[in-house]
């Protein structure tokens, strides 16, 4: 009984991190999220831009907010 | 023209890689450039050890009858020295440079930065005089003694620090997914370091861990699988998730599938650990937990290794001429291959033929040279042009005859620790009709020769890539260009 219990609390705890972590995520917030390799390097950005068709908007980066609480994925 | 330097010019040098000055508001790429430099040599001498003790399985006189050349010194050093030395430097070089480029932010504290360099070379430098010596808690992965160890943990917080305090302070909304796999590795390694260590010293190179028996096994088992599972591989996949991408230039393929990909391995490979113990004094049912643990571990291990393989699509022609990509990718495969290999050998049956022999030794290595050191050389080379001011490498053909060195030092070393293994397993549980043993432990040692020959040869080839490798980049690094790596320097 224990066991079973444990498991299904180590099955919850996967699904609510990952729900938690895609709770306000759209598939253009995520297709954003993965250029964020290539936002820091304008000439990179504009080759992935031509290639994917996909526009890397983050070249320009947000104001950083402050505290530690920050911390959207 | 550019502003070339030589790489003699002792000034030169200090600019690029001792001076503390800071360019503005530009990256800290002196850390950076610190940390491969030290991967390159740690590499190399980390290997070589390999070398020099695989030889002495070939050649017992290779040990030199000197007490701090036995193998059983020697061993631990070279765990050590290629784990903590090499893919420890190149993982402080990888997720330095990575989140700054992804959080467009200088790093936090050049100090705190240039203390976790330094700090963490001390720990290598005091293993490579400590474990020679004989100085040695006997635990796997783990055989700092108690004041290293302290030290260690003194060193992980800076790094902890430096890392999460620039995650903090970015400037970006979202955190890169590379950044969580790089921020699981730290926080994890922090607490599988600390509980793993607990000891009570009795002078300052020796300690007694404050478990027994099957309990200290149990920990030991806990803190070395997850060596392998957030020392190895976390924080390589957390240089996967970058490096992948930048050089295929191509974003990666799901993003919602690395946030999966990331919560289900961090959630699973803690529990994997007691395979290491199967048939032994631990609880039946922990040693099931375990293999249980492993085999579903293989979902979360395939979709980060084909999330990785997917970005490739619509790109692959670039392995035809890319061989910094090759490298990445057939780390890639590597890591498919061994984290397929890694569950089967969890399941208890197939433990009871592998277990103690040569297949762990080659599965191991299947890991090591295959996913760790090829991600390392792969995202290495894509870093040492930008970080000195370089348009690329100096030699491309040297990559590339880096890569097939290595390509076939892995294949060498592993096939042949297949064929020993299996041959040993089958040697050592082979029983005559009244119940005797067929071989003797010796016979199967003697059967075991070629193996070791043919493993000695593939150690040779990796550790002459690793050669070439080093050459490569001190020839790219003594022309460094001061003035573009500046311009690499600046935050966009």
């Amino acid at each position: 009984m224990t066991e079973l219990l444990l498991n299904s609390l180590g099955v919850a705890f996967l699904w609510f991190a990952i729900e938690y972590c895609l709770r306000h995520q759209t598939a253009r917030s995520l297709d954003e999220a993965s250029l964020i390799p290539f936002a820091d390097d304008p000439e990179v950005a504009r080759r992935v831009e031509l290639a994917t068709g996909k526009k890397v908007n983050a070249v320009a980066p947000e104001i950083a907010k402050p505290g530690w609480g920050n911390i959207d994925l | 023209m550019p502003d070339r330097v030589a790489w003699q010019d002792f000034a030169t040098v200090e600019a690029m890689t001792m001076s503390t000055a800071t360019i503005g508001q530009a990256y800290n790429y002196k850390v950076v450039r610190q940390f491969v430099v030290a991967t390159v040599v740690w590499g190399v001498i980390g290997m070589a050890m390999g070398v020099w003790i695989a030889s002495q399985l070939v050649w017992p006189e290779a040990n030199l009858d000197l007490p701090w050349t036995t193998f059983g010194r020697l061993r631990p050093l070279h765990t050590s020295l290629v784990i903590f030395g090499f893919a420890g430097s190149a993982q402080f070089a990888a997720s330095y440079y990575a989140v700054q480029r992804t959080c467009q932010v200088r790093l936090y504290s050049d100090k705190l930065a240039a203390f976790t360099f330094w700090g963490w070379q001390s720990v290598i430098v005091s293993m490579l005089v400590t474990l020679p010596l004989g100085y040695t808690t006997t635990k796997e992965y783990a055989e700092i003694e108690f004041t290293g160890a302290v030290w260690m943990t003194v060193v992980w917080v800076a790094y902890a620090i430096v890392f999460f305090t620039t995650v903090v302070q970015r400037k970006t909304k979202h955190i890169y997914v590379g950044n969580w796999f790089f921020g699981a590795f730290i926080v994890v390694i922090a607490m599988l370091h600390v509980v793993n260590h607990l000891s009570i010293p009795v002078d300052w190179f020796k300690s007694y861990p404050v478990y027994s028996g099957a309990t200290d096994a149990m920990v030991q088992w806990w803190y070395g699988h997850n060596a392998v599972g957030f020392f190895l591989t976390t924080g390589f996949l957390g240089m996967m998730y970058y490096f992948v991408p930048k050089q295929v230039g191509r974003p990666v393929y799901s993003y919602r599938l690395s946030i999966v990909h990331f919560w289900a391995l961090i959630t699973l490979y803690i529990w994997a650990g007691p395979h290491h113990l199967h048939y032994t004094a631990l609880p039946d049912w922990a040693q099931s937990l375990g293999m249980a643990m492993s085999l579903i571990l293989l979902a979360p291990s395939w979709g980060g290794m084909i999330n990785g393989m997917m970005t490739l699509s619509g790109a692959w022609h670039k392995l035809r001429t890319d061989p910094i990509l090759r490298f990445l990718v057939l780390s890639l495969a590597f890591y498919g291959m061994s984290t397929f290999e890694g569950p089967m050998m969890a399941i208890k049956t197939v433990n009871a033929l592998s277990h103690y022999t040569d297949w762990t030794i080659g599965h191991v290595h299947a890991g090591a040279l295959g996913w760790v050191a090829m991600i390392t050389f792969g995202a290495t080379y894509h870093m040492i042009p930008k970080i000195f001011g370089r348009e690329q490498m100096h030699s491309i053909g040297l990559i590339n005859a880096h890569f097939w060195l290595a390509t076939i030092g892995t294949v060498l070393y592993i096939a042949s620790m297949w064929v020993n293994g299996i041959t040993q397993g089958l040697m050592w549980r082979a029983i005559n009709d009244d119940g005797t043993l067929t071989y003797s432990f010796v016979e199967a040692l003697q059967a075991s020769h070629p193996g070791f020959i043919v493993r000695f040869v593939g150690g040779v080839f990796f550790l002459s890539g690793m050669l070439l490798m080093a050459y490569n980049t001190w020839r790219t690094v003594r022309v460094a260009d001061v003035r573009m790596a500046e311009r690499e320097a600046q935050i966009a």
